[in-house]
Formats: C-alpha cells, structure tokens, sequence
C-alpha cells in the first residue's frame, strides 16, 4: 500500500514536471517568433526609445513629427540607415541578428533609442 | 555627434556654424564701417577674411548637410517649409558667396581680365552685403525650423 503511494506520488510529480516544461517550451517558442513592432517618432523623440522583440521581426518607424527625422544605426558600419523621413512616412528594417542596436536621428542626435534582438 | 550647447535639438556643429555665421555677419558690417572711415587695407583684410571663412564652412558643415538631408526630397517637397528655407537659404547663400568671392578677385587681385572687373564698387559691395544679411536670416530660420522644438510652425 505505502509502495503504491509512492509510485503514485512519483507519476504526478513527473506527470506535472513534464507539463510545466511543455508550457515553458511552448511559451519559449511563442516570444521567439518573429513579429513586426512599431516605433513612433514624435515631438523630437522615439516611443518606445527601447524595444525588445525576437530575432528576424520588422520593426517600422513611422515619423508623426512635422518635422524631417532619419533612424541611423549607431554601429560603424551602420546596419541600417533611413532617408530622410518627412511626416507620415515609414521606415522598416528586419533584425536578422540577435543583440542590441543603437540608433539616433542623424539630424536631431539627441534623439536615440535602441532595439534589443533576442 | 556632441550635443548642442544652444540647448536645442540641434548636432553640436550646427551651434558653431550659427555663432560662427553671426560673428561673420557683424564682421561685414564692421568691415564696411572701416570702408566708410576711408581704412581700405583694413577693410579688405576684413571682408577677404570672412569671405574666404565662409567659404570654408560652406564646404565643411553647410553643403554635406544639405546635401544629405535635403537635395534628395527636392524638389518634390518644396511645400513643406523646412525644405523650402534651407533651399532658399542655400540657393541665395551661393549667390552671395560667389558674389563676395568675384568682388575679392575683382578689387583685391589683378587676375580678372580688364572687361570682367568691376567699375561700380559700393552698388556691388553694398548689394552683396544686404544679400549677405538675409541669408544670414533664413540660416537663423532655418536652424529655429529644424532644431528649435517649439518654433513656429
């Protein structure tokens, strides 16, 4: 009797264990799709100035200033780098590389943010 | 890119080129003063130098710029008005920059032939100089529009 309680015991916690990773995988799998996220320009600054999403997602910037802003990449050599965006218009780049990327406007260089790729 | 010490949103060369532009500014007219006081050595240094000064930093700071963050969107997007000061302010600004420069080569050298001097100094210093003064103008503009958040829109 106190054998079967045992084996019984030892079934749930390894019945449990394996759920608990199964959801912890699939919730792993789920942060790691690429998805596409958005960076609104205004009044002379970037939202979200920090945004983390997973590796191979877009990210769009779109300038609702009324004034011209650019996205360029702070590495040398850039990785990325936008025209001059007037208002209204977007630029995209997909993150292909985990790690982290700093940008600024090349016009305005207070104005900076970064894009962490995991 | 250092940050501007004007304490707007402007790069850090932009503040100098401001300053450095006003100084030049009142440097003309102080030149012109001199000419006025009949100190024409004196007053041909002066204008020579800043001059050939702005001639410099056109080609350092001024061009490179507009070149990249305005010569691609005209002129589809001369409506807007900070395109259309910068390039009214770089138009006029190299008309009243090759000006200065012909009247250097024209009163301070002898490397224009006879028919290409000029005759009629004051009409063209004169003129050059108010050219000058309203470029330096639109540059003020032009600085409030794209580096002064609240500017008039």
């Amino acid at each position: 009797m106190r054998r079967s309680v045992s084996v019984a015991v030892f079934i749930a916690v390894a019945v449990l264990g394996i759920a608990a990773l199964g959801v912890k995988n699939s919730a792993v799998a789920a942060q790691q799709k690429p998805q596409n996220a958005e960076v609104k320009i205004d009044n002379f600054s970037f939202g979200p100035a920090a945004l983390t999403v997973s590796a191979g997602s877009t990210v769009t910037w779109i300038n609702h200033d009324d004034i011209p802003h650019t996205v360029a990449s702070a590495d040398d050599p850039k990785v990325f780098k936008s025209k001059v965006l007037d208002t209204d218009e977007k630029f995209s780049f997909t993150f292909t590389k985990a790690g982290t990327y700093a940008y600024f406007c090349s016009i305005h260089p207070k104005m900076t943010g970064k894009v962490v790729v995991q | 890119m250092s940050d501007s010490f004007l304490g707007t949103q402007a790069p850090l060369a932009a503040d100098v080129v401001l300053l450095l532009e006003i100084a030049m500014g009142a440097g003309l007219l102080a030149g012109a003063r001199l000419a006025r006081k009949k100190r024409y050595r004196q007053h041909g240094w002066c204008q020579s130098i800043i001059v050939l000064l702005n001639l410099a930093v056109i080609g350092l700071t001024m061009a490179p710029s507009f070149r990249l963050h305005v010569l691609p969107r005209i002129p589809a997007k001369l409506s807007k008005p900070y395109f259309a000061l910068a390039t009214a302010h770089a138009a006029l600004g190299s008309i009243a920059e090759l000006a200065a420069l012909y009247i250097l080569l024209a009163a301070g050298t002898s490397v224009l032939p006879e028919r290409m001097r000029i005759t009629r100094y004051k009409l063209w210093m004169r003129t050059v100089l108010a050219l000058w003064w309203l470029v330096l103008v639109l540059g003020l503009a032009t600085y409030a529009r794209w580096y002064v958040p609240n500017s008039p829109r």
